[in-house]
């Protein structure tokens, strides 16, 4: 299931995602979704390794050897801590992040940070090369405001699928 | 020693975490090595075919653009050609090399057709060489393909030229194989097809035998193709053939012509006036001074005559150009002047 995800995500990013160039700057990194999904007491070790052949796997495809690896490791390390403090108390152990679980504000709220460490730090590590601080802070927060929007709509449109409408 | 290895395993996440992370940054940092990068990159074989599959579906995408492209640089690369052909044409024409079979005793001077008429009866073409090219009357003029018509007369920079299709124009020619010759003439009317009068009945002519020029003046050098019979007819008094034939010099289109220079022989002209003169044949025979006295008379009846023949040119050169005035490539300076000086 997670490695079909992993497919898909790094497909759907390497062949259309990569492609958007918003302003001419702003490409979501719609692979932050990977380890946006994980449940609650997925063992943290996997989430780490999953997030960084996640980014490891874009890396190869986009040519940004390390990367996206190094932001989605981060990203991977901080999702259990940060979905912890957003859960409710008296929710279920294996707490799967979406719509339903967490509330709608709660669960972009979820999601807005993830996507902006991820975007933070990948374009940070990007800027090492670029020296243009305006260009790399456009294209964090377009980014992962794009990034959130697109999630949401994945998530929104995934919840269709399913017949189960999400608790606004 | 215990707790420590408990503390690992409780904290393992973090210790994972430091070292993919450790990972991450050597592959960012240790990218600049091309030798090092190459499995982690597009230029790896799996992503690198991957891409190849995804680029050719997009690649339909693109299409239109690429046809509009590909259109414009066509049409570039035909410009490109054209003008080629045109130098080369030009280059061809200068070497005589597309008529192999002549032998190159004879310098020519390419030139442009500036003006020229198809449909009168007297047609004349204008062409941008003149004397200061050493370009002279009476000298031949062809093309790529054959024989195009003779000087007529010249100013310093420009000369008109009497093409084949012009009914005081009349060249004598003869047929290809056999040494009968007769008289190229044309009638008004089609501008490729001419005809030959007084070839001798007893001559074995056929048709499709090529008509070429027979160096009897010292216009055009002999064997310089001119047309191919069409037909085969007999002339009006009955005495000679009249063929009909297609010429070969397509004056439709044609544009480049070359100027026979030095083909042409002033000393044997003189001679064969001096031979039809019975007064200048006695000075001739009689003494050598005389004969010097009449050389320099003759210079300068030439030189006379060379003057005239230049008023002449001027007008017959306003009175063509007024009568084609909407004809292409009229020298325009020149016709200002000379409506001017009319004027």
């Amino acid at each position: 299931m997670r490695f079909f995800r992993l497919i898909i995500l790094i497909v759907l990013q390497v062949l259309v995602f990569n492609h958007i160039h918003l302003f001419g700057y702003i490409t979501p990194l719609v692979i932050g979704y990977m380890v946006v999904c994980f449940h609650r007491n997925t063992s943290r070790t996997a989430i780490l390794v999953w997030g960084f052949v996640t980014g490891l796997l874009f890396d190869i495809f986009s040519n940004t050897a390390g990367m996206a690896a190094a932001a989605c490791t981060l990203v991977a390390m901080i999702q259990p801590y940060w979905l912890n403090m957003l859960a409710p108390r008296d929710s279920a152990e294996d707490l799967t992040p979406s719509f339903a679980t967490l509330g709608f504000w709660n669960y972009i709220f979820y999601v807005i940070l993830l996507m902006f460490v991820l975007h933070g730090c990948f374009y940070l590590l990007d800027a090492f090369t670029l020296s243009d601080w305006r260009l790399t802070l456009l294209s964090i927060v377009g980014g992962f405001l794009l990034t959130t929007l697109i999630i949401v709509l994945i998530e929104l449109l995934i919840r269709a699928q399913k017949n189960t409408t999400p608790h606004l | 020693m215990r707790a420590l290895i408990d503390l690992i395993v409780q904290n393992k996440h973090w210790f994972v975490f430091l070292l993919l992370e450790v990972t991450s940054l050597v592959f960012l940092f240790s990218y600049n090595g091309y030798q090092r990068s190459v499995y982690f990159t597009t230029a790896n074989d799996v992503v690198g075919s991957t891409y190849n599959v995804i680029s050719g579906i997009t690649s339909y995408l693109h299409l239109q653009e690429a046809n509009y492209e590909l259109e414009a640089t066509n049409e570039e690369l035909r410009k490109e050609v054209y003008e080629m052909r045109q130098q080369l044409e030009a280059i061809q024409q200068d070497s005589m090399k597309r008529l192999p079979a002549l032998p190159l005793k004879y310098d020519v001077v390419p030139a442009q057709i500036v003006n020229m008429t198809l449909h009168k009866s007297s047609n004349f073409i204008t062409i941008n060489k003149g004397e200061a090219d050493g370009i002279r009357p009476e000298m031949g003029v062809i093309c790529s393909r054959g024989v195009v018509g003779i000087v007529y007369m010249t100013s310093r920079h420009y000369s008109i030229v009497m093409p084949l299709l012009n009914v005081n124009s009349k060249i004598s020619c003869r047929l290809r194989g056999s040494d009968y010759f007769g008289s190229l003439v044309w009638q008004r009317g089609y501008a490729d097809i001419a005809y030959v009068t007084s070839v001798p009945r007893h001559a074995p002519v056929k048709e499709k035998t090529i008509v070429e020029t027979n160096g009897y003046s010292d216009i055009f050098p002999p064997g310089l193709p001119i047309g191919v019979v069409q037909r085969v007819g007999d002339s009006p008094d009955g005495m000679s053939y009249f063929l009909r034939v297609k010429l070969f010099t397509n004056f439709s289109t044609l544009r480049e012509v070359s100027v026979i220079t030095n083909y042409h022989s002033p000393e044997r002209r003189m001679l064969e006036e001096m031979a039809q003169d019975p007064a200048r044949q006695d000075s001739v025979l009689n003494s050598q001074e005389k004969q010097k006295e009449l050389e320099d008379k003759k210079r300068k009846d030439a030189e006379e005559k060379e003057e005239k023949e230049q008023l002449e040119l001027e007008r017959i050169k306003q009175q063509l150009e007024r009568e084609h005035s909407s004809s292409i490539a009229v020298p325009l300076n020149e016709n200002k002047v000379s409506t001017d000086t009319v004027r």
